[in-house]
């Protein structure tokens, strides 16, 4: 198959995918039992007569069909939340840079230090740091995130003081950029912690895994034959080939951190998408709930497209399978 | 060597500029107040959640007529009223002096005002079906004509409807589209400034120029807080609602800690449509199985007070004490099956025709006060019923999928509650009839007893308080009588605030407006 001809195939691919993805973020939410009338007027201090509730529906809850929603979408007019009376767009771009700096920045320390910790423990392979290592890991990763944050937030934060308990800021502090760059940085602390813990045993066990595998090879012997020195062997020769599997580890995680973090963002009432989808389904604000819902779509293919990218640039070999 | 000293350096800059921050923030004019969804809407009457956060939210920018404290209604925009029986007429004498935040003077045509945008343009928590008109007659007076008498006028109407602006709202057709500055100026203690959807925050600060003085605070601020109680003991927040369990270690770290009047009640509301639930027997024999005492005791440790069955608090003035109860009498449970006809089989369950008797109970964690709490009320009742013989099939959902089916009437037992109990008796119609809340999935939505029904109807339009009084006695006679829902306990309502702050918070008699049972009255903030 031609080069061109496999590129349009990806392209159509991807396509097929997205309209796929933008269905399902218009069908899924739409199954939830329950509706918006009911869910913010029903137990409230509201009651409403038969004839405010039928109104009520008919200007929150107006049906527009799949294929009015499609033509918004790919025009990028997402709707308005029904409860905040906002573009869902903009909510959505609102809440990414915290989920973005919490769950990005908690997937790239998590990985680059399970990787490099990985493959230290692999060239050390059967020392005791590599014994101690592996048990603290593998240990590691039988514990929730919520054990882990608990733990972190009863000891740092209630006992010692040291980090806030919840937030992403002290909310409203009057005070200059840099010291408000530092408060959000000490109001990260816990909750990437209880992350980068969460996500640690995973990258560094299978680097390691990875890592003992590439050691055995061939090539490695030669590389060692030839005298190089041995932190080029280390991870200019054994590290790079052990990589891919932790690369793809890491695209899918990145993949579903919207929702792979909820439980975090809750727990430190932490702003982000995932708290903000949370509170959607609550309240069942169905523009918001398929707005949120097609952009964590939207992001799990536009990561496993760039990972396709990335492979070849990693992996050389990659670029002629099949 | 030189690594690590660089790391020390940079730990320890930044170690300084904690303190420094942290020392910059730490002024006392202001108040934090933590809430565990932060989101409750944009504080104005279209863009505000209905539950009761989102009301107290909007009070604090809005004013009503008159106000509610500790003892009950006291005067707001109005410093005097009077009914006026010859014209059906409510009289109010309004403040001179009081201002919008834009600085224009509020006047009775402000009033009357919003009565007819109100009208135009329904907000949810103001009925206005029985007000024909207001009108200014005078230079700080206004009349509100009624259609009928409205005996809970002063607290639906006079106490919850928000004055609005005259000057901003009578150039807005659409007032749910309406997001301008302009839609949050009001003539209340504080300015809104800020609500930050993503972190669910919100700012006010003090208006100088409010017509009852200068709050005592300079900001209000709302955190989101999952744990209040970490939020309190952190300083993060300085009131908070808590549960029971906190109270001792809070009030051992020098907190203060206040308690509610019974103003919220669980309830167990049945298909009264159903069979065998639409039998007036079967629901007496569910009353007598079901041991309030013993879920109290299982359940919340025995912090809670049994309920009335006649739906009105126990500490409400109109609370009728010889309402009719049932305490636990399996025995007595088992009677009332056999003589309808259910038949005890060898595996300890009823059965009729055959057929086993198996209920299906809805549990889920109820929001109390702005606060998802889940608790073990729906195993502790499941085993009382299967005790005496009724098989239960316990289902956990999430809150709003149980609405949903309470309110398609999807359901054969489920657990609910509502505030309100404490407030006008005029709760009795919505949580009762069919023709006041439709849509509510609290209300029993029982319509099968006509002297409960022609009852509901008087009460409302008695303007005599002891001929009402002795109409809402009955009321709570007949409904513990038919139990279209059984009421289970009241919890234990509270919260804790940080006395070193100056401020002293406290729970407001009836709730604030139609009964909210939050203690965040602006009046703590004002007196």
């Amino acid at each position: 198959m031609g080069r061109k001809a496999k590129t349009l195939g990806n392209v159509v691919n991807f396509l097929v995918a997205f309209s796929l993805l933008v269905y399902l973020s218009y069908a899924l939410p739409r199954l939830m039992p329950g509706d918006f009338v009911t869910a913010m007027f029903a137990s409230s201090h509201v009651t409403l007569s038969a004839q405010q509730e039928a109104e009520a529906k008919a200007y929150f809850q107006r049906e527009e069909g799949f294929g009015l929603y499609l033509l918004r979408i790919v025009r990028f007019d997402w709707g308005w939340s029904y409860a905040l009376f906002q573009p869902v767009l903009s909510l959505i771009l609102q809440a990414l840079p915290w989920t973005l700096v919490l769950a990005g920045g908690a997937h790239v320390l998590a990985s680059v230090c399970g990787f490099v910790m990985g493959v230290e423990a692999a060239w050390r392979r059967g020392s005791r740091v590599d014994r101690a290592l592996v048990g603290a890991m593998t240990m590691l990763e039988g514990v929730q995130e919520m054990a882990v944050g608990v733990a972190l937030v009863a000891i740092f934060a209630l006992h010692l003081h040291w980090f806030p308990t919840g937030g992403a800021e002290t909310p409203y502090a009057e005070v200059s950029l840099e010291a408000r760059l530092v408060d959000m940085a000490h109001h990260l602390v816990l909750p990437m912690a209880t992350l980068v813990i969460s996500y640690l045993p995973g990258n560094f066990l299978l680097a390691r895994n990875s890592m003992v595998m590439v050691l055995g090879k061939e090539f490695i012997l030669t590389a060692r034959a030839k005298g190089l020195p041995e932190k080029r062997v280390r991870y200019a020769h054994a590290a790079r080939n052990a990589l891919l599997p932790v690369l793809t580890r890491f695209g899918l995680r990145l993949a579903f951190m919207v929702t792979g973090v909820v439980v975090v963002e809750t727990m430190f009432s932490y702003p982000g998408l995932g708290t903000l989808l949370f509170n959607a389904i609550r309240s069942r604000d169905l523009p918001l709930v398929q707005g949120v819902v097609l952009f964590s779509s939207a992001v799990v293919l536009v990561v496993n497209v760039a990972l396709e990218f990335v492979y070849t640039r990693v992996d050389p070999r990659t670029r002629h399978a099949p | 060597m030189s690594t690590l000293r660089f790391f020390l350096r940079v730990l320890l800059s930044f170690s300084v500029l904690i303190v420094l921050a942290t020392a910059t923030w730490a002024h006392g004019a202001e108040i934090r107040i933590a809430d565990s969804k932060g989101d409750w809407g944009y504080p104005n009457p279209w863009k505000h959640y209905p539950r009761g956060p989102g009301y107290v939210r909007m009070s604090w920018v809005f004013e009503t007529l008159v106000w509610k404290d500790e003892n009950g209604i006291v005067p707001a925009l109005a410093r005097s009223w009077y009914y006026d029986r010859d014209r059906r007429a409510f009289v109010f004498e309004m403040v001179a002096g009081a201002k919008w935040h834009d600085g224009k003077p509020v006047t009775p045509e402000d009033v009357a005002f919003t009565v007819e945008y109100f009208k135009k343009h329904p907000y949810g928590w103001v009925v206005l079906d029985y007000v024909e008109r207001a009108e200014p007659t005078g230079p700080n007076q206004v009349t509100f004509f009624l259609k009928r008498p409205y005996a809970p006028f002063m607290e639906d109407v006079g106490g919850t409807m928000p004055i609005l602006p005259k000057h901003i709202w009578e150039k807005v057709p659409d007032p749910k589209a309406y997001g301008e500055p302009a839609a949050f100026v009001g003539c209340g203690p504080f300015v809104f400034k800020d609500f930050d959807v993503a972190k669910g925050t919100y700012l006010y600060v003090a208006f100088p120029e409010y017509y009852l003085g200068r709050p005592k605070v300079e900001r209000l601020i709302y955190v989101r807080a999952l744990d209040p109680l970490a939020a309190l003991l952190s300083g993060q927040a300085h009131l908070a609602n808590i549960e029971p369990e906190m109270r001792p270690l809070l009030e051992s770290r020098g907190m203060t800690v206040i308690a509610d009047r019974a103003g919220w009640v669980k309830k167990l509301m049945i298909n009264h449509r159903m069979f065998p639930l639409n039998d007036r027997r079967f629901r007496e024999a569910l009353a007598y199985a079901i041991s309030q005492e013993e879920i109290i005791e299982k359940a919340h440790r025995g912090r809670g007070r049994a309920a009335s069955y006649g739906l009105l608090s126990v500490d409400h003035d109109d609370y009728n004490p010889n309402t009719p109860r049932y305490p636990h009498d399996p025995s007595r449970s088992r009677q009332i099956l056999e003589s309808m006809g259910f038949e005890l089989g060898k595996d300890g369950f009823y059965y009729k025709d055959g057929e086993a008797l198996r209920l299906e109970l809805l549990v889920s964690p109820i929001t109390v006060a702005g606060q998802p709490a889940a608790d073990r009320d729906g195993e502790v009742i499941r085993d009382q019923l299967e005790s005496v013989g009724i098989r239960v099939d316990l289902r956990n959902m999430e809150q709003t999928t149980t609405d949903a089916k309470v309110r398609n009437w999807d359901f054969q037992l489920a657990i609910s509650g509502h505030g309100g109990i404490m407030g006008d008796p005029k709760i009795l119609n919505e949580m009762i009839s069919e023709e006041y809340a439709a849509g509510s999935v609290n209300s029993a939505r029982f319509q099968d007893n006509k002297e409960l029904l022609k009852l509901l109807e008087t009460q409302m339009l008695e303007m005599d308080p002891a001929k009402r009084r002795a109409m809402v006695y009955r009321i709570q006679e007949i409904f513990a009588e038919e139990l279209p829902s059984i009421c289970l306990y009241y919890p234990e309502t509270l919260a804790a605030y940080d006395p070193k702050k100056g401020i002293r918070w406290f729970y407001t008699k009836g709730g604030i407006s139609k009964g909210i049972p939050i203690a965040q009255n602006k009046l703590s903030l004002i007196r």
